[in-house]
């Protein structure tokens, strides 16, 4: 846990990444609430509130008396999220600092085509 | 949710000195409450009038809405485990598992035997023989094993290590989360609790100082680093909670800040660090008066 | 998360005071054993010194040295020590009880209900022991320790000396603990300077007045069961004064 965003949030982004890691397959059982608590070192609200976060945007579903479950297609939901996020956290100012610099269109793809190919 | 405590304009006078110092905050049922203040700041004086154990000079404090002086309903949902409790003449660690039950309506004795196991705690042993660390075990313990509704620990864990400190973390997180309840944690050790908080009162001088939410108070301050001249230029506007210098280079701690400061934080090429609970606190309760009241 | 750890019905005053009682005995080497134990010992002791005497004194000598130890007496013993353990329960048992979430109320009604349940049973034990002492003539030996000269003959009425000296002792160290405990050291010190103005001024009184033959007429007049049933005003006194002390005392470190 880092001391700079709120701890909900990055238990959220945690069970996003197990999601996208395969950890925590689609209609597979979430650990509670009390479970990440335990996990995480951390009060059961704020868990529960990191939990609330991702049944709010349709990613977990309750089953009343069970459980938490992945949702279907929650994946492809997560990853399309993080495409945007990355677009918008680093190719966004990646862009920006290039034409700061002068460095062309073409010059530009040309570094990240090398960067990708070592 | 309704509170656990409230308390409104308490103050406790001791002679001249305000040891509680017009104080009012509430509790949510429910919580773990963190509350934290350097030695002497008046943390377990406040927990002797919330328990009905001292008598405030002024103010009203109610718990579980009713007075709690002299008030059994009350008290019988109440456990305070002191620090610096006292045991009776050649009392064992057994008759005071013997004993608790017979106070704390909610005491589960199969939950404390099994701490006492997992403490390592000499049942036959006489209290006044113990290290220390088990003399704090003990009263980790019946703090746990009572279940009471409200639950207050005062520097629990004077002379536990870590592992026995974790255990007792682990334990408490465990047990609130099968039998929710209300839970006042005192204690200097802040960054190792911290993410146990659900809220903070911050209490210095006898006054409440910081009174948030243990989310809120993450990120609300941050440490800046760069040029002296870049520092001052940052900082001219706002608060500054502390300031260093070694140098040319100045670090100060301010408030929260948003994107848009973060990116002009950047751009004047200062580099930006979080500041964890335990720092904010001593940035807040080691300055003067005067500063704490204007970032307050 | 929407329920929060049951809150219990208040258990009635009476179940709250018993477990004060029973608290007060939960440790029974304080309490009983440690007692008695001390007890035996001087017992045995004085058994021995009873043989001694018999085996190397004449009868003329052995009558003096039997009424000498009519002022002995266990029963002393027990009452200092009942003294003790009342001090005790206050300035230890007190902040202890506080930790357990008792009240002041229940606490200083369970800790009288407790040194009641004691009084009696070491009353009893004392009037038992002293009638197989009368019984057997100081256990075969002329020994006097549990029927000192000083008590009633009469069985009954011996029990009910016993018993009020408990309780006074009892209450005294309950009422000088309280003042203890409510204003530590600097409360002692005033407490036991005006006791000694109060003494030192009745001293004066009776000197000054010339009343001590009236003084001493009195104290032959009530005789040592009179002086003792006299004793219930102040132990009464101490029992008042000790729970209001204690009402508004605070446990501290």
């Amino acid at each position: 846990m880092d001391d700079s965003r709120p701890i909900f949030i990055q238990i959220a982004e945690q069970i996003e990444s197990d999601i996208l890691r395969g950890t925590l397959p689609e209609e597979s059982q979430v650990p509670s609430t009390n479970e990440y608590a335990a996990f995480y070192r951390i009060n059961p609200a704020t868990a529960g509130k990191g939990v609330n976060v991702l049944i709010d945007s349709g990613i977990l579903y309750k089953k009343r008396g069970i459980g938490m479950f992945v949702a279907e297609g929650s994946r492809a939901r997560i990853i399309a999220a993080r495409r945007e996020q990355f677009h918008a956290e680093f190719v966004t100012p990646l862009v920006a600092e290039a034409r700061s610099l002068g460095i062309g269109q073409a010059e530009l793809t040309d570094m990240i085509r090398k960067e990708g190919n070592s | 949710m309704s509170a656990a405590i409230e308390v409104t304009g308490v103050t406790r006078r001791f002679g001249s000195l305000r040891a509680v110092d017009n104080v009012t905050f509430s509790v949510e049922e429910g919580t773990i409450c963190g509350l934290l203040g350097r030695n002497g700041a008046g943390k377990t004086t406040l927990m002797q009038l919330l328990t009905g154990q001292d008598f405030v000079s002024a103010g009203s404090i109610t718990v579980f809405g009713q007075s709690p002086v002299e008030n059994a309903g009350v008290l019988q949902n109440v456990c305070f485990i002191k620090e610096s409790q006292k045991y009776p003449e050649d009392f064992k660690v057994r008759h005071v598992l013997k004993s608790a039950p017979w106070f704390f309506p909610n005491w589960d004795a199969d939950f404390a035997g099994q701490l006492v196991e997992d403490f390592r705690l000499p049942q036959g042993r006489k209290i006044k023989k113990l290290s220390r660390g088990q003399l704090s075990s003990v009263g980790v313990i019946v703090g746990l094993a009572s279940r009471a509704p409200l639950t207050f620990f005062d520097e629990p864990y004077l002379g536990l290590d870590a592992v026995a400190r974790q255990l007792f973390y682990d334990r408490l997180l465990a047990d609130y989360a099968l039998h929710p309840r209300t839970v006042v944690l005192s204690t200097h050790l802040i960054d190792e609790v911290s993410n146990l908080l659900e809220h903070v009162l911050v209490i210095h001088n006898g006054r409440i100082i910081i009174d948030d939410s243990a989310e809120g108070l993450r990120g609300s301050a941050t440490t800046v680093v760069g040029t002296k001249a870049a520092v001052d230029g940052f900082t001219r506007s706002r608060t500054v909670l502390h300031r260093d210098n070694i140098g040319g280079i100045s670090s100060a701690t301010v408030g929260t800040l948003n994107s848009e400061d973060r990116k002009a934080a950047a751009a004047a090429g200062l580099e930006l660090s979080a500041v964890s609970l335990q720092q904010l606190i001593i940035r807040k309760t080691g300055t003067t008066e005067e500063e704490i009241e204007l970032s307050a | 998360m929407t329920t929060t750890t049951t809150h219990t019905p208040t258990p009635g005053a009476l179940a709250r005071i018993f477990a004060v009682v029973r608290l007060h005995f939960v440790n029974k080497g304080q309490i009983i054993v440690v007692p008695w134990l001390i007890m035996s010992f001087i017992f045995a002791v004085t058994l021995i010194i009873g043989w001694i005497l018999r085996t190397s004194l004449s009868a003329k000598d052995l009558s003096e040295a039997g009424s000498g130890m009519q002022y002995s007496g266990a029963i002393g013993y027990f009452l200092v020590y009942m003294l003790v353990i009342a001090v005790m329960a206050i300035s230890q048992t007190f902040p202890f009880a506080q930790s357990y979430s008792a009240t002041r109320r229940d606490f200083y009604l369970g800790t009288i209900v407790a040194f009641a349940i004691l009084s009696l049973v070491y009353s009893a034990a004392v009037t038992v022991l002293g009638w197989i002492e009368d019984f057997t003539n100081g256990w075969g030996l002329g020994v006097v320790l549990f029927s000192p000269g000083y008590l009633s003959p009469n069985l009954v009425e011996r029990f009910y000396e016993a018993f009020v000296l408990f309780l006074f002792f009892f209450m005294m160290g309950i009422a000088v603990a309280s003042v203890y405990v409510r204003w530590r050291v600097n409360g002692m010190l005033i407490f036991f300077a005006s006791l000694a103005l109060v003494i030192l001024g009745l001293v004066a009184l009776a000197t000054v007045s010339s009343s001590w033959g009236a003084v001493g007429a009195w104290f032959v007049a009530m005789g040592f069961f009179g002086v003792v049933s006299w004793t219930l005003v102040p132990t009464a006194l101490a029992a008042i004064v000790g729970f209001l002390l204690l009402r508004r005392a605070t446990p501290r470190a």
